[in-house]
């Protein structure tokens, strides 16, 4: 809470203290960045290197140790990276489609039932991701489909958080003006919603996107529980493995945290080439379109 | 018109998926038997499907699939709830404490009719594990732990002690090593390791289930684990040995670095401190465990697990015909080791064992040593709900460590979970 | 909005709102509901077993009525649970949401510099994996080897043991406010950028400083998206799991039953209950309704007023 107090103490005395929000910012940067400069460092060191120097400090296993995750099971490393892939990038497409179409409708049109539904799809979140997860997986079953890659996409494709934030995004960036018109020039819903409702949501899109990618990505128990077979495993239930190799076997933490540096690494990139999308001016876009 | 074509691509999928669903139900209904029959198997033993491309290569009409899973506490509900939707693979690889609730959830088949000549391979009391003292035959036994005393020789003469021959030198030498360097332990409790506790009830003559008539009877909190319990309990509470988490990258650098001398273990631990303890290599040794009373030989197992049959396999015999080579065949047995690291449960496969592990290059009769105290190992019979024990065990002993209080009391509370929750389930008990 | 135009639209919406809402229905139904009403009728059932339980037959599952739900209740380690993450929940969504809000404000300000490394750096937790954290405290945490410790030791602090009885919930509070922190700033920045920019200027002309329209234009903005994290913080602080759970493998401190959901965990996935495991997870829901449903009711007015 003192950080509060001194960033707001920043703002009222403007001049002297200009490089205090930055200097928060930065320090907010620093203790978000440690971690995953650990990661960064123990993925360069040997074993030996890992439990005897400093966390800090770089070693010099770095290359061994990415060629021996790449060897390991015959390079099922990437199978795994690729997968991951596709469990995150088709179900983020999807669910980012599903939530924006829901999103645009609850927050632009009356119609009955509405409250209703969108209290119940929000609801949803109330109940822990670990108690969906075996009965999804009992049914999944009874229909064949556990073990099956769609076994992981389709219960990852809703997401009642990316609803309300698409509702959200829709109320504020979508003017009823526009609609209104629209309509009175006999420009069909379709149109509308193509012309008009996903351009205009479209920062939006890529921050629901993003974050349906990242859940996916990251998500562990819901691959862990469908999928038994590793060749679809994503790296979450993949590196797991890796570390928790059964009683009598060690854990293979330099090819753990290879691994889990190299899957975060997408991830990076991603934010990276998608921060422009989010630099968008939502009311300069309105008035083009 | 997008929302149109989103809508049927959405439908489309979702079709697509439920009838790529129905359409591969009737393959389960294939007739038995004939023609290649196709199995899967779920394992965490390491470089499993090698093995088993060398068996798909001699038996054309055997398939085995291998799916390399996670091991841990969570791979045995994974499979239970896998065979509770009826999707449970034909093989799985089953700890043998786990072995009993698959048995008890109707998971895993007697395969009794299948494998019974394969029972002279094993020694009695690796084969009561798979048996759970009944007549069926629920698993083949893979692999074992026999528990083994590893000990730095180096900083054992640097400190000036012996190796322990029972448990009361054990703890002499405990005190003396703290004594002597503040920051050293000779060795730890594990409150995280209910199995390796279990294995030191083991070689103190403990059983903490057994089966007497139709009825179970629990002796978790009785004389031999007791002695046990009030043995660790009063070092612990002298801060003469190392109570930390185990498994844990502090703990690793202890074993590597020096800070603790010894760990009472398994037949797999070179594996552990190879991989976990690189700078030791060459310095540790093995000895039998220190006994409860001079002159004794006794063990116990610490992990070890068998390969099972699911029930709701439709290739029972086939896939016991492949277990039985798995764990008895002496090509089989020679890839284990080599390949999966096993210490194989088979006699046959003891015998294969000559060269130390490298890791032990200093002590050449590694194999025999290890050979001589697997077979001095005690018996023990698991119950149906280990898993409620060993988590009880984790619970207490963590705040028994914690405070600084009685592990007899926290036995008790093992106890007292563990009947409790047979008694919730309906199983019988011996009053 | 007023009741007029609502009418109006309502007339002319017609099928469009249900066929653009179809497929989240149906996948909620699906995967949602489905699965929910299975739980509920798991957690009315439990495994009888007689004798043995080893030969066959000797395992039937049986209606038991509300038994598993008393039992739950009746079970104190069960409320334990819920006041220890009763206290955990206060810190982190203080610290976390406090923290979220800062830095969106201070991103949405003209004169920070570095505004985009900042971002992404403060986001990228976000993107640790659990299992990769979990082995990131691993070795963060304990004494021998972490740089917390050494850092403390130069500024001449010692013997602080981070996994202790008395520590450990600050220890989980920090990984969960610096793996939290970073999605729910991207919220509130998201939502910040949505306002048009016209709003301040002329707040600006008025001769208002940047922190007068933070506090008078950008926090009430943010109402919507402010209640939108605080609800769904609270829940997922209720459903606390995944830190506790981390540290029980590297701490004494915790138990197996730190957390309410971690009992559900135990119950499934460990001793492979899973008809305990749905009843106590359905009491968890009901539990983590009331403080939402309290907390939207104490804020909708406001919060949703300015909605549009």
């Amino acid at each position: 809470m003192s950080i509060t107090a001194s960033a707001e103490g920043a703002g009222r005395v403007r001049r002297p203290l200009g490089l205090m929000p930055t200097a928060v910012l930065l320090l907010g940067a620093l203790y978000c960045l440690l971690p995953v400069a650990w990661v960064l460092m123990a993925a360069s060191k040997t074993r030996g290197e890992l439990f005897s120097t400093n966390a800090f400090a770089p070693g010099t296993g770095l290359l061994e140790n990415l060629s021996d995750l790449s060897a390991y099971r015959d390079g099922i490393f990437w199978q795994w990276m690729a997968n991951t892939a596709l469990y995150a990038g088709v179900g983020a497409v999807l669910s980012t489609a599903v939530s924006v179409l829901a999103g645009y409708a609850l927050a632009k049109f009356r119609f009955f039932g509405q409250n209703l539904i969108f209290n119940v799809l929000i609801g949803g979140i109330l109940v822990p991701s670990v108690v969906l997860a075996v009965p999804q997986y009992l049914l999944l079953a009874k229909a064949g489909l556990a073990d099956t890659y769609w076994a992981v996409l389709l219960p990852s494709i809703l997401h009642p958080y990316s609803i309300y934030l698409a509702r959200i995004y829709a109320a504020a960036a979508i003017p009823d003006a526009l609609l209104e018109a629209g309509r009175i020039d006999g420009a069909s819903e379709g149109r509308l919603l193509r012309v008009v409702a996903v351009p205009l949501m479209g920062p939006g899109m890529v921050t629901i996107f993003l974050f349906q990618f990242v859940a996916i990505w990251n998500n562990f128990l819901l691959p862990f529980i469908m999928l038994a077979d590793d060749h679809r495993f994503p790296l979450t239930v993949g590196l797991y493995t890796l570390l928790v190799t059964g009683a009598n076997q060690p854990a293979l933490y330099n090819l753990v945290i290879t691994g889990a540096l190299l899957s975060i690494i997408p991830l990076i990139a991603l934010f990276l080439t998608m921060q422009r999308y989010w630099r968008t001016d939502l009311s300069g876009g309105s008035v083009k379109s | 018109m997008r929302t149109k074509r989103l809508r049927t691509v959405l439908t489309a999928l979702l079709v697509g998926a439920l009838a790529a669903g129905c359409s591969s139900t009737p393959d389960e209904a294939a007739p038995q038997e004939t023609g290649p029959v196709d199995l899967t198997f779920w394992t965490w033993a390491p470089n499993m499907d090698k093995i088993a491309a060398v068996w798909n290569a001699e038996h054309p009409d055997i398939h085995v699939t291998v799916s390399k899973q996670a091991g841990g506490d969570e791979a045995a509900a994974k499979f239970l709830t896998a065979a509770k939707a009826g999707n449970a693979p034909d093989l799985v690889q089953a700890e043998y404490q786990m072995l009993p609730s698959f048995v008890a959830a109707e998971a895993v088949a007697d395969i009794k009719a299948e494998v019974s000549a394969a029972k002279a391979q094993f020694s009695d009391g690796i084969w009561g594990l798979v048996t759970l003292g009944t007549d069926g035959v629920y698993g083949l036994p893979q692999d074992s732990g026999p528990m083994m005393l590893y000990y730095r020789t180096d900083l054992f003469t640097k400190y000036g002690i012996a190796v322990p021959k029972t448990w009361d030198e054990y703890a002499a030498a405990a005190r003396a090593v703290h004594a002597k360097d503040k920051t050293v332990y000779l060795g730890g409790f594990s409150s995280k390791d209910p199995g390796w506790f279990a294995g030191l009830a083991q070689q103190a003559g403990g059983q903490w289930w057994s089966i007497q008539g139709e009825s179970w009877k629990v002796g978790i909190d009785e004389g031999p684990t007791r002695k046990v319990a009030d043995f660790w309990g009063g070092l612990a509470a002298e801060g003469v040995v190392d109570t930390q988490a185990p498994w844990t990258p502090e703990w690793n650098a202890a074993l590597n670095n020096g800070k603790v001398l010894s760990w009472a273990s398994a037949v797999w631990a070179p594996g552990v401190l190879s991989s976990n303890a690189p700078d030791g290599k060459g310095k540790w040794a093995i000895a039998p465990l220190p006994q409860w009373s001079a002159g004794e030989s006794y063990s116990g197992f610490w992990g070890g697990s068998s390969i099972a049959v699911a029930a709701g396999s439709k290739h029972r015999a086939a896939a016991a015909q492949f277990a039985t080579w798995l764990n008895t065949d002496t090509k089989a047995l020679d890839l284990l080791i080599k390949e999966a690291a096993v210490y194989p449960a088979a006699k046959g496969g003891q015998a294969l064992l000559t060269t130390a592990p490298d890791y032990f290059a200093n002590q050449p009769d590694f194999w025999a040593q290890a050979t001589a105290i697997s077979s001095s190992a005690r018996g023990f019979t698991f119950g149906p709900n280990v898993n409620v024990a060993y988590s009880a065990y984790k619970d207490a002993f963590d705040k028994a460590v914690q405070q600084k209080s009685s592990f007899g009391a926290a036995l008790t509370a093992v106890q007292e979970a563990t009947v409790a929750d047979m008694k919730k389930s309906g199983f019988t008990l011996v009053s | 909005m007023t009741k007029a135009n609502r009418g109006a639209r309502a007339s002319r919406a017609g099928a469009t709102p249900y066929l653009y809402l179809a497929p989240a229905v149906v996948l909620f139904t699906l995967f949602v509901a489905a699965p929910i009403g299975y739980t509920a009728y798991l957690s009315l059932r439990r495994v009888k077993f007689s004798g043995l339980g080893l030969g066959k037959k000797s395992r039937t599952e049986i209606f038991v009525g509300l038994d598993n739900y008393r039992a739950a209740l009746a079970d104190g380690e069960f409320w334990d649970g819920w006041v220890r993450v009763l206290g955990y929940a206060a810190m982190v969504l203080t610290l976390m949401l406090g923290l979220a809000l800062l830095f969106a404000l201070l991103l949405d300000s003209a004169r920070v510099r570095l505004p985009r490394f900042s971002r992404i750096a403060i986001f990228l937790p976000y993107a640790v994996p659990g299992v990769v954290a979990t082995l990131l405290w691993g070795f963060l945490y304990p004494p021998s080897m972490s740089p917390i410790h050494a850092g403390l030791h130069a500024v001449g602090v010692d013997g602080v043991d981070l996994l202790s009885p008395s520590t450990i919930v600050f220890s989980m509070v920090n990984v969960a406010v610096w793996g939290g922190t970073g999605f729910n700033m991207l919220v509130l920045y998201t939502q910040l950028r949505a306002v048009p920019r016209d709003y301040y200027e002329a707040a600006r002309i008025d001769g208002a400083g940047e922190l007068a329209i933070a506090l008078r234009i950008k926090v009430p903005m943010l109402a919507p998206a402010l209640v939108l994290t605080t609800v769904f913080s609270i829940i997922a602080t209720m459903q606390v799991f995944t830190e506790p759970t981390t540290l029980r493998s590297i701490s004494n401190s915790v138990s197996s039953t730190w957390s309410p959901l971690m009992n559900v965990y135990g119950d499934a996935f460990v001793t492979g209950d899973l008809y305990s495991a749905s009843a106590t997870s359905l009491v968890i829901a009901l539990i983590a309704l009331v403080p939402s449903l309290g907390f939207l009711r104490l804020v909708r007015r406001r919060a949703f007023g300015e909605e549009r």
